[in-house]
């Protein structure tokens, strides 16, 4: 149970809610017998199919009915349906899980059904992928709407990558990588905390960087770069843009670039010198200049030196990890 | 030093021994939630001491209950794959199973199942790209992956990856997981997820558990691991949200398997597990004040027994279970726990 405030009952009013509740228990129960001994039976017809239907109104959790639903469809009612009538079947599941979902939006067996649903959608009208098409335009709306509801929701996102992937070649307009970068864009520049967003950009920008010149990812990085200062300089406490940067910055990163950002969060830090991320980002920065083979041996000692009273300070204004910064500093 | 109260130990005995009694509609609705419930309530019991507070034949007796027969529902039969479902009548799924064999190690009672076909079951469920799936119906991500190398080791049957795959299939899983890693040196559900704590632990454990950790940056993830830290001191799942006491097993134990368990304020942490207890009813629930239920209740005794709450028993990191148990069958890794203190609040 997540988030639900606890309530004290009186014995009386328990007594009067297990009465009040004993009518309904008594329906489920013989409703979920009435289903589970259809799928003993290998019942596969429409009147079994309405009866999961009303079952998982009811619980649609109950991941057992889910699977007899399938086997319902592709054992008794595809192999007489014409593709018309099974692009009806699926709309109709389609419909019933988005009901689903819009009450219970984190719960993974409805989602595993849509996506079975969009799998088994058949080739036509006649030779065309028309309604593959017609499938996934509707799961682009959908998946924005359930974002657009809570824009951390990491099922919405999986769900998400999953349709921009599953795309038919056919898929019109077709959608970009761009495209998909823009709506990252859209979704951080409403809030800048929404971490789920700069994931997917890290993931994106992964992908298409590898398919550039290094002039041209370095030009794409310094965009980057801006767009991450705005949000560090918006809210230095807010963990999601200092992670980003830390994957801009990377493991291997040009002598210039780290430079010049460092010299950036140190002007930040003098605005907020208490931000302890501002501080774990220098301090780290510093490690990473120490190390570039291009640092004199003058170079790595003042670095070392500087992450070493960084990594101090730090391990008296963020006590709660004052090992972490122990430990580091003990290296140097 | 805290005002949170000491574990009500005899309390939360008694509120697992009378959660089969409540039988109202929320009981009759997670019912594709019974068998993992009575693992957890189970190891919880075993967490404080208590495991004999259940009577262990009815427990062995309801496990095989759980037994599908017709796992993966073949055509035609006959199934030569078997797993146990949620409950009785309940499809077999890989999750049940999970708990099913965990609570069966645990009572001392494998013998009751017939190993070979549970494996069988386990094999069939891995894809060609080395995803795990959870049953036919092809849902996957890391915590089926998960389940399916912890239960392989609890069998002894590691081995047996080896024979799917043109023997690559150990590789492919390990492969999977390694590449539900992102840049934060965590790890998302899948390749391509946001890293998130219960998935870190799972994919950390698994790799663990293959003797693979060297494919984990140690200090990059005990730094992500321990920014999950909030300073109400419990812990988060994600940056930037709320913190729930599930999170004090996840990431704990995945702190415990890199060795940076210290990297976390342990009194803090063991301050808002504390008081996230239900001290009428008994039961700890995910934050202060609100409805307990027994997964967090389970999730938070073992994350008091990692980070050294006095008087409860060792827990395992890797698998979730008394590591009495997984010592005697000489699966003990190496791993990091927190001194277990002689008292709280300490003098």
């Amino acid at each position: 149970m997540h988030g639900v405030k606890r309530t004290r009952v009186s014995p009386e009013a328990a007594e009067a809610k297990r009465i009040k509740e004993q009518s309904k228990i008594q329906a489920y129960v013989a409703l979920q017998d009435d289903v589970l001994a259809s799928k003993r039976a290998k019942e596969y017809t429409v009147e079994a199919l309405g009866k999961t239907n009303q079952l998982l109104d009811l619980n649609p959790e109950f991941y057992t009915i889910w699977n007899y639903r399938r086997n319902i469809l592709t054992r008794g009612l595809f192999p007489e349906s014409t593709p018309e009538e099974i692009v009806g079947l699926l709309t109709g599941e389609l419909r019933m899980t988005m009901a689903y979902l819009r009450v219970h939006p984190k719960v993974y067996w409805i989602w595993t059904h849509r996506m079975w649903c969009l799998e088994n959608v058949p080739l036509g009208p006649g030779e065309s992928k028309g309604w593959r098409n017609e499938f996934w335009k509707t799961e682009f709306m959908i998946v924005e709407k359930l974002l657009d509801a809570d824009a951390r929701n990491f099922h919405a996102w999986s769900y998400r990558r999953y349709v921009v992937e599953s795309l038919p070649a056919s898929f019109s307009p077709a959608r970009s990588p761009a495209d998909e970068l823009k709506y990252t864009s859209k979704k951080i520049e409403s809030n800048f905390s929404n971490f789920s967003a700069w994931h997917y950009r890290t993931k994106l920008l992964g992908k298409s960087w590898a398919e550039i010149t290094p002039e041209e990812v370095a030009d794409e990085k310094d965009q980057e770069f801006e767009l991450v200062t705005q949000a560090l300089w918006t809210d230095p406490g807010d963990q999601s843009g200092w992670l980003y940067h830390r994957w801009l910055i990377g493991h291997n990163p040009s002598p210039q670039v780290l430079a010049r950002e460092l010299e950036s969060i140190q002007e930040l830090h003098k605005e907020e010198p208490d931000s302890k991320w501002c501080m774990n980002a220098l301090a780290h920065y510093h490690l990473l200049s120490a190390r570039l083979a291009s640092a004199s041996e003058t170079d790595v000692t003042k670095h070392r030196a500087e992450a070493k009273t960084i990594l101090e300070r730090l391990e008296v204004i963020d006590e709660d990890r004052k090992e972490r910064y122990r430990e580091l500093a003990s290296h140097y | 030093m805290t005002s949170a109260p000491p574990l009500d130990v005899p309390l939360h005995v008694k509120y697992i021994q009378q959660l089969d009694e409540k039988k109202d509609l929320a009981y009759h609705l997670t019912e594709h939630l019974r068998l993992n419930g009575v693992y957890w309530g189970l190891t919880a019991l075993s967490i404080m001491g208590h495991k004999d507070a259940l009577p262990r034949d009815a427990m062995v007796d309801y496990v095989m209950s759980c037994w599908d027969d017709e796992a993966a529902d073949t055509l035609p039969p006959p199934p030569s794959s078997g797993a146990f479902g949620a409950h009785p009548g309940h499809d077999a799924h890989i999750h049940g199973t999970c708990s099913g064999i965990q609570i069966l190690i645990m009572q001392d009672a494998l013998d009751r199942v017939d190993v070979d076909r549970v494996v069988k079951f386990l094999l069939t469920l891995v894809g060609p790209d080395g995803r795990v799936e959870g049953d036919q119906f092809g849902e996957f991500d890391v915590r089926f992956s998960y389940i399916f190398v912890m239960v392989l080791s609890l069998l002894g049957r590691l081995d047996a990856m080896d024979t799917i795959y043109d023997g690559k299939g150990r590789q492919l899983v390990v492969d999977n997981i390694v590449n539900s890693m992102n840049f934060d040196g965590a790890f998302g559900s899948e390749p391509g997820a946001e890293s998130h704590g219960a998935m870190v632990w799972v994919c950390v454990a698994s790799l663990a558990i293959l003797g693979e950790l060297d494919r984990i940056d140690r200090d990059l993830l005990g730094w992500w691991l321990s920014e999950r830290q909030l300073p109400n001191g419990g812990l988060n799942g994600r940056p930037e949200k709320l913190e729930d006491v599930c999170y004090s097993w996840w990431n704990l134990a995945a702190l415990s398997i890199i060795g940076k368990l210290h990297w976390i304020n342990r009194d803090k942490l063991m301050a808002f597990i504390l008081g996230a207890q239900d001290l009428e009813g008994g039961g700890i629930a995910d934050r202060p004040g609100d409805w307990v239920d027994v997964f967090h209740t389970v999730f938070g005794l073992a994350g008091l027994s990692l980070v050294g709450y006095p008087g409860l028993r060792d827990i395992d990191p890797l698998y979730c279970m008394p590591a009495e148990v997984t010592d005697k069958m000489g699966l003990r890794r190496d791993y990091r726990t927190l001194p277990r203190l002689e008292q709280w609040p300490q003098a």
